[in-house]
């Protein structure tokens, strides 16, 4: 197979092109889901092709196909090579990539137990058990247990004479207890909401997620919650737990730091940036006591690679250093606007995708402080845990969450609980009311695996490490 | 495309031969191109040829469900067979009656061949055009267009054997000067009905009309809501309301409620695979016909859509909106319409004294409250102030949080002309709606631009 791979971007240097590059992709997944104890599915799934991006006098061209043959490789070769001359009719400037080395390298991600290897039977006997003590609870009305895993094996080639292969193991999976009572629902989720929690690993992630000792909590959360008093609106201290910073980092800083967003590329769908290329080392993102970085070497991150999706090496990326922008997310096409070499965040949803500048993990620094102590020092405020629902502009400055679940602070200890809480800001207002970050035991890498960009439409897996963090002056409500 | 014959003469002996008590396919071949443009430049421009070919079988109640997207006869096989190993180990699922049988569905013209043939040459030269209505006015353009055709055909072992091609062609412009923003797009299932020329004209028009916005404070406000914008809101609706489970579930908002008025009397919503108004497709993933269901008939909620196994559990039959094998979903109602009336765009605006008319929306999200619809998102490309029945200016962008019962119970107006909007599920259906006027919609937050 290599060596119709090494063929076909041979035969394409022959022709003529600036670059090209071909990714074969296989993928298999498993997925896993109970509910109420009744196994709503289980699927198994396979997925084989390959892609080529052609760059033909400075114009892309990208043309896929799921046949594994001499003659479609080289049909799907000439039809890049096609589509490229018909961008170059309605193209302004002629695309320029920042140079990068060329590897030969494998990578493979970590992975302890190999969760395709682990039987069926031990992963529904453990959902079902979780369903079991979730409805142990009378006011359960819905346990929802579920188990995913990907396995992505990836051959990368390209004319200036890399050849890059990886193997990347993802393990995911979590539960959410419902609660309903005169036509209001409730939800509680462990160890996350939307799917639980993922991570470049296998099967070892699950086990220590240690699902059925918290099943009983979130049922009975999810029951307290409808009987619980509606979020009062007021402007006040939050504390965000872990899960929500992540994607409150996700939404607020890892989409807005994209470079082709800035460029103007996604303006027609995920939309622009508010981080323009003036404010570059300008902005006051947040304060001092924020620190965010890009890292796609970050162990277990559900956005760590070897190498990304156009063969740059995997790195660290300084965002936001005490508080001021200081860096984007780039590609070898967009870096040289910058005067910089690619960061290497480009990675594509398969063989049939172009890649895209996505998010590796974007990582909110740990700070100095205890929650505990963090809590103690909040004299009124509200502790914020998991996420509901999310909306952002399509600048990503307007930013609105509802999450699971309230907890009002008083003087430094955990209150009552509210519900259906919302909070709203202004991204960079927020982020500089930061005023503290909990430490490293509270920090945690989250996997988000459903992160939505590009047309036709791609679904990235990205990670958050992160720990909880306060903000003051913050617009909560109610959704009623 | 493979063609019927081909796929039937492909799948069929391997049905024929499977050890398993039941066993369907769920064949999907697909070509598609699409080429997107912003900056007034093409950056982006693919193509891809892909199939996807689903098992599901059943050995008594324990069902097992695997896929491959290669056509070979090994792949197939060897589907079929992690399919059969997945059920051994299944447990049962109680609410399985069988697979369905053979039923006769509506004959449909769904494809164009120009549509599948249409190169990325032909793709390219229009959107250069674009680019040329655009730099009249100093304006740039982003967008894509895409053009494509796929092949659906179901069988299973009880005489299901269903096949039907589409074809679809979609567009969308965002004209953009340095302060605001237009939007219009159009989808067809033939790439000639697709006017280019006057979608374009109508996102410049709106990017013009938007320059230089002045900010409006959130509060309560009279809406046009153009038919994008309906869609957005309808697209949530059906993902938290209109499918059995999360009726069965008690998170929709229709559970519990049907045969309730929750909704304005000038509100009928429903979902309609055979009316080739829409992007017509005329069975499920099952190979059951669709049938046409009624969510809210003159403001009375009134059902779901079903898969086999979901109408089992309610003791009824099956709707014919089964999604494909593996979805945790279920079933979903994917030709969506909103019954329109007897207004325009333009007697909406003579009659709004103060308000706002939308575009669209962006980033809606309807997680918040499911039980009453309470979704959230901002308005983009194309928001105005109107006063004393005219449009006045572009306004900031604005945020809502709105009861979506709340809102459809103060619809004034409904136009006539309804609209194809396009969907993640193009190819087998899309949304077909009306503009409407609401009355007293929340704004909750406004931003910067």
């Amino acid at each position: 197979m290599k060596e119709l791979i090494r063929e076909t971007i041979n035969g394409l240097k022959k022709k003529g092109v600036d670059y090209a590059d071909l990714r074969q992709v296989k993928r298999i997944s498993e997925n896993i889901k109970v509910k109420n104890r009744e196994v709503e599915g289980v699927s198994k799934s396979e997925d084989l092709g390959f892609g080529i991006r052609v760059l033909y006098k400075g114009a892309w061209g990208f043309a896929s196909s799921n046949i594994i043959s001499k003659g479609e490789y080289k049909r799907i070769a000439n039809l890049a090579m096609e589509i490229a001359r018909a961008s170059s009719l309605a193209q302004k400037e002629p695309v320029r990539l920042a140079e990068n080395e060329a590897y030969k390298d494998k990578y493979v991600s970590p992975c302890q137990i190999d969760p395709f290897k682990v039987s069926l039977d031990e992963k529904l006997n453990l959902l079902i058990s979780a369903c079991d003590i979730m409805l142990k609870n009378p006011g359960t009305k819905v346990a929802d247990v579920s188990l995913n895993f990907f396995r992505t094996e990836q051959i990368f080639a390209n004319t200036e004479g890399s050849l890059i292969e990886q193997v990347i193991t993802e393990s995911g999976g979590g539960a959410t207890a419902t609660a309903a009572k005169d036509g209001e629902t409730q939800w509680r989720s462990y160890p996350n909401s939307h799917g639980g929690d993922y991570a470049t690993r296998g099967y070892e992630l699950i086990q220590e997620m240690n699902l059925l000792k918290h099943m009983e909590r979130i049922s009975e959360e999810a029951v307290a919650l409808l009987s619980a008093p509606e979020c009062p609106a007021q402007e006040t201290t939050v504390i965000i737990s872990g899960n929500q910073m992540a994607l409150q980092v996700h939404e607020s800083c890892g989409h807005p730091i994209e470079l082709d967003r800035v460029l103007g590329t996604e303006i027609s769908l995920a939309g622009g940036s508010f981080m323009t290329l003036d404010k570059l080392g300008q902005l006051r993102y947040g304060s001092p006591k924020v620190n965010i970085y890009a890292d796609a070497t970050t162990p277990g991150g559900l956005g760590s690679f070897g190498y990304d999706d156009e063969g740059v090496k995997a790195q660290r990326t300084d965002i936001i250093q005490q508080g001021r922008f200081v860096g984007y997310l780039t590609s070898r096409e967009t870096a040289p606007l910058l005067k910089q070499r690619s960061n290497g965040t480009m990675r594509a949803d398969g063989w049939n995708r172009i890649p895209l500048i996505r998010m590796t993990n974007i990582n909110l620094a740990p700070g100095e402080v205890n929650l505990e102590d963090l809590i103690a020092d909040t004299q009124q405020g509200l502790f914020l845990d998991t996420n509901k629902s999310w909306s952002i502009d399509d600048k990503r400055l307007n930013f609105q969450f509802a999450v699971e679940v309230a907890r009002e602070i008083k003087n430094g200890k955990l209150g009552q609980m509210y519900k259906n809480p919302i909070y709203t800001g202004i991204t960079p207002e927020f982020w500089n009311t930061c005023d503290a970050v909990c430490n490293q035991n509270y920090w945690h890498v989250w996997g988000v695996p459903n992160c939505g960009k590009g047309e036709p439409m791609q679904t990235m897996h990205v990670g958050h490490g992160v720990a909880p963090a306060r903000f003051t002056k913050v617009k909560v409500g109610g959704s009623r | 495309m493979t063609g019927k014959e081909k796929i039937f003469s492909l799948i069929n002996p391997i049905i024929k031969k499977s050890p398993a008590d039941q066993t369907e396919a769920v064949v999907i071949n697909s070509q598609a191109g699409l080429t997107r443009y912003a900056n007034s430049t093409i950056h982006q421009n693919v193509f891809e040829v892909n199939s996807k070919i689903y098992f599901r079988v059943a050995l008594g109640k324990k069902i097992g469900v695997a896929s491959t997207n290669l056509l070979d006869k090994e792949s197939l096989n060897r589907a079929l067979e992690d399919a059969i190993t997945i059920a051994k180990n299944q447990k049962e699922t109680p609410d399985f009656t069988g697979l369905p049988g053979k039923s006769s569905y509506k004959k449909l013209k769904t494809y164009s061949k120009k549509t599948a043939n249409f190169t990325p040459l032909q793709r390219a030269q229009e959107i250069k055009k674009i680019f040329e209505m655009a730099a009249k006015r100093n304006f740039t353009v982003a967008g894509a267009f895409s053009t494509g055709e796929s092949e659906l055909a179901i069988l299973n072992n009880k005489g299901v054997a269903c096949f039907q091609p589409v074809s679809s062609a979609y567009i969308n412009i965002t004209a953009m000067s340095d302060n605001s923003s237009g939007y219009a797009d159009g989808l067809s299932r033939n790439v000639d009905n697709l006017d280019i020329e006057s979608l374009t004209e109508t996102a410049i028009q709106k990017c013009l009309d938007s320059k230089n916005p002045q900010g409006l404070e959130p509060g309560e406000y009279t809406v046009i809501l153009e038919p994008k914008a309906i869609a957005e809101l309808l697209e949530w609706m059906n993902y938290i309301g209109f499918g059995a489970k999360s009726y069965q579930d008690g998170t929709s908002f229709l559970s519990g409620k049907l045969g309730q008025k929750i909704m304005g009397e000038n509100v009928s919503i429903y979902d309609d695979g055979n009316d080739d108004m829409s992007m017509a497709f005329p069975f499920d993933f099952e190979g059951i016909p669709k049938k046409k269901i009624f969510f809210v008939q003159n403001g009375v909620a009134k059902g779901v859509v079903y898969d086999s196994i979901t109408a089992n559990k309610d003791k009824t039959k099956s709707t014919g909106h089964a999604l494909t094998p593996d979805s945790p979903d279920r079933a979903l109602a994917l030709n969506l319409f909103i019954k329109g009336g007897d207004s325009n765009l333009k007697k909406m605006v003579e009659s709004t004294e103060r308000g706002i008319l939308i575009t669209r929306f962006h980033y809606i999200n309807g997680l918040i409250d499911t039980n009453n619809a309470v979704m959230t998102g901002m308005t983009r490309d194309g928001t105005f102030y109107v006063e004393n029945g005219k449009v006045r200016h572009g306004i900031k962008n604005l945020r809502f949080t709105e009861s979506m019962l709340k809102a459809f119970s103060n619809v004034e107006l409904l136009s006539r002309q309804r609209k194809l909007i396009s969907s993640w599920w193009s190819d087998i259906g899309c949304i077909c709606v009306p503009a409407m006027k609401i009355k007293n919609f929340r704004f909750t937050g406004k931003t910067e631009f």
